[in-house]
C-alpha cells in the first residue's frame, strides 16, 4: 500500500523556498557582476594566456563567446544583446538575465551579497532541520547505492522495466542531493569568499587552494553552471514525477510514497 | 500533457520574471535601503580583522597592469607639476593632527622606503600584481600625530570626473595604520607614471582597488566624513559602492 509519510520539517521547507529564491537572485546578480569583467582565467592574477571563457563584442552588433580559444558568434544573447534599458548594446549576459536589468555593478553586488547570506543561512537551516527533525539520513548517498546508479538511469531511459529496489529516495536522487548539498554548495560558498581581498588577507590558504583569485572566480562560475544544471533536472523531475505530490511534500511536509519507494535510506 | 505544458510554461515565465521583478525592487528606495544593511554587516564583521595581503615574488608581477580609473588630471596645476617632474609637489597633512605637515616630494623620497609585491583586486573582477615602493602611511601618521577622537583619514586627489567631481577616498584609523597601507612613489621600481597616479598614490592591498586612490594631493584627518561630497567617504562610495571594500 502506498502510504503518506512526513518528509520535511517546517524549517526545512521554509529553508528550501528561501534558498530557491536566493539562488535565483544570486545567479542573476552574479551574471550582472560577471558582466563588469566578462572573462575567466585559470590563474591567480588576470592572465589572458590562461583565459578559459570570454564574452565580448568585437564590433557593434556582434556578440562573441570564446571558450578554450574557440570562438562562437552569439549575437543577441551573449556579448551583444538587451542592455536592460530597452535597447541593445555590448553586454556579456543580456538584461533579461541580470539583476538589475541595466548594467550596475554596485547594485548587482548589493543584491549578491545580501542574498548570499540568505542562501547560506537557508543551507545551514535546511541541514540542521533535516538532520534533527527530518530525513537527512535517507537522502545521503551510501556506498551500497553506487551499483544502483546505472540501473536507475537505465530505468529512466526506459532500458529497464523496474527501478532497482531502493528507499525513500532513489539512488540518482541521493547522488544529486548529496552532490549539491555537500560538494556544490560548499564549493560555491568558499570560492565566493576566496574572491574577497579582505578574506584573502586573513585566510591565504583558501584562495591558494582554488588556484588564486581569478581561478576562484572561474570555480565560482563553474559551480553556478552546475547548479543551473541541477535546477533544470530538479524542476523537470518535480514536473514529471507527480507534481502535486512533490509540491505538497515541500509545502505541507507530507509525501505519498510511490511505487518502488520505501521508508528508509 | 497539456497540464505539464502549462506548468512548464508558467515556471519558465516565473524564471524570466525574476530579472524584471528584481529591477523593479532595485528601483524601490526602501528595498534598496534594506539591501544596504548587508554592507554594514560586512563592515562590522570584517573591517578591522588583523589580516595581511599576500606578498608575491618578482616572477609573479603582471606583464600588463590595466589603467582603469578617472583620466589623468588635465588641470593646469597638474600639468605644471608634471612639466617640472613634480619638483614643486608637496603632500599636505591637515585636520585633526598635533602637527600639520607639508611634505615635499624629495622629503618623501628620503624617508625609509618599503617595497611590497601585492595583488590589486579591482571591483570589476580583474586582478594584477605589481611591486609598490613608498612610505608606509603609519609613518606619516606617527609624525603628524592624530588627535584622540580622530577616526578617519581622508585622501583628496587631483583627478576629477567629467562633471568636475573630484576623487577622494577614506580609511579608518586601523586600516590606515595597517602596515601594508602604503603611500606609493614607485611602481615596479620606476617612479609612478602619470596615468598610474604620479607622483604619489595610495596602495591598500587588503581592499578593492578603488581604495587605492591615485594623484594624492592632501591627507586630512577627521572625526567623520558625512559632510564631505556625497557623504559616503569616497568617490565610488558616493555612487553606491561599499565604504568597506574588502569584499
Amino acid at each position: 500500500m502506498q502510504r503518506l509519510v512526513y518528509r520535511y520539517a517546517p524549517l526545512a521547507r521554509l529553508a528550501h523556498w528561501f534558498g530557491a529564491i536566493a539562488v535565483a537572485v544570486l545567479i542573476s546578480s552574479g551574471l550582472q557582476i560577471f558582466n563588469a569583467a566578462p572573462y575567466l582565467d585559470a590563474a591567480d592574477r588576470s592572465t589572458p594566456t590562461r583565459r578559459v571563457l570570454s564574452i565580448d563584442a568585437p564590433a557593434d552588433g556582434v556578440g562573441r563567446t570564446t571558450i578554450f580559444g574557440r570562438s562562437f558568434t552569439t549575437t543577441g544573447f551573449l556579448g551583444w544583446g538587451s542592455d536592460g534599458n530597452g535597447g541593445e548594446g555590448a553586454r556579456a549576459f543580456p538584461g533579461w538575465l541580470t539583476i538589475p536589468a541595466y548594467q550596475d555593478l554596485a547594485d548587482g553586488r548589493r543584491w549578491h551579497f545580501f542574498f548570499a547570506w540568505i542562501a547560506s543561512l537557508a543551507w545551514l537551516a535546511w541541514l540542521v532541520s533535516s538532520a534533527v527533525k527530518g530525513n537527512l539520513a535517507e537522502m545521503i548517498l551510501r556506498p551500497s547505492d553506487l551499483r544502483k546508479l546505472w540501473p536507475m538511469q537505465a530505468y529512466y531511459l526506459r532500458l529497464r522495466r523496474d527501478p532497482p529496489p531502493h528507499g525513500s529516495y532513489n539512488p540518482l536522487q541521493k547522488a544529486a542531493y548529496t552532490f549539491v548539498l555537500f560538494v556544490l554548495a560548499p564549493l560555491i560558498f568558499l570560492t565566493g569568499l576566496a574572491l574577497s581581498p579582505g578574506i584573502d588577507a586573513i585566510a591565504h590558504p583558501l584562495t591558494i587552494l582554488f588556484g588564486g583569485r581569478q581561478f576562484a572566480r572561474l570555480w565560482h562560475f563553474v559551480g553556478m553552471m552546475l547548479f543551473v544544471g541541477f535546477a533544470f533536472v530538479h524542476i523537470f523531475q518535480v514536473l514529471t514525477q507527480g507534481f502535486f505530490n512533490q509540491m505538497r511534500s515541500m509545502i505541507s511536509g507530507w509525501y505519498r510514497l510511490r511505487e518502488h519507494e520505501n521508508v528508509g535510506p | 500533457m497539456k497540464r505539464r505544458l502549462f506548468l512548464a510554461s508558467s515556471i519558465a515565465t516565473a524564471l524570466a520574471g525574476c530579472a524584471p521583478i528584481g529591477t523593479a525592487l532595485n528601483d524601490n528606495s526602501s528595498f534598496h535601503h534594506v539591501l544596504g544593511f548587508e554592507g554594514r554587516l560586512d563592515a562590522a564583521l570584517m573591517e578591522n580583522l588583523p589580516g595581511r595581503a599576500r606578498e608575491y615574488s618578482l616572477a609573479d608581477i603582471s606583464k600588463h597592469f590595466p589603467v582603469d580609473s578617472l583620466p589623468t588630471p588635465t588641470s593646469t596645476a597638474y600639468q605644471r607639476l608634471l612639466a617640472r617632474d613634480f619638483h614643486d609637489y608637496t603632500l599636505s597633512v591637515i585636520g585633526a593632527v598635533e602637527r600639520p605637515l607639508r611634505l615635499p616630494l624629495a622629503q618623501l623620497q628620503r624617508m625609509p622606503q618599503q617595497t611590497q609585491i601585492t595583488r590589486h583586486d579591482c571591483v570589476e573582477g580583474w586582478s594584477a600584481i605589481a611591486a609598490w615602493t613608498g612610505v608606509p602611511l603609519h609613518r606619516i601618521l606617527q609624525i603628524a600625530r592624530p588627535h584622540r577622537g580622530a577616526r578617519y583619514v581622508i585622501f583628496r586627489c587631483m583627478d576629477s570626473d567629467s562633471q568636475g567631481t573630484p576623487y577622494y577616498e577614506s580609511l579608518d584609523m586601523e586600516q590606515a595604520y595597517q602596515s601594508q597601507s602604503l603611500l606609493a612613489l614607485r611602481f615596479n621600481g620606476d617612479p609612478i607614471p602619470p596615468d598610474r597616479g604620479a607622483p604619489l598614490r595610495l596602495c591598500v592591498p587588503t581592499q578593492l582597488g578603488y581604495k587605492s586612490a591615485k594623484w594624492l594631493r592632501e591627507i586630512q584627518i577627521v572625526g567623520s566624513f558625512g559632510h564631505l561630497y556625497g557623504g559616503k567617504g569616497g568617490y565610488w562610495e558616493d555612487q553606491g559602492y561599499e565604504w568597506y571594500a574588502g569584499i
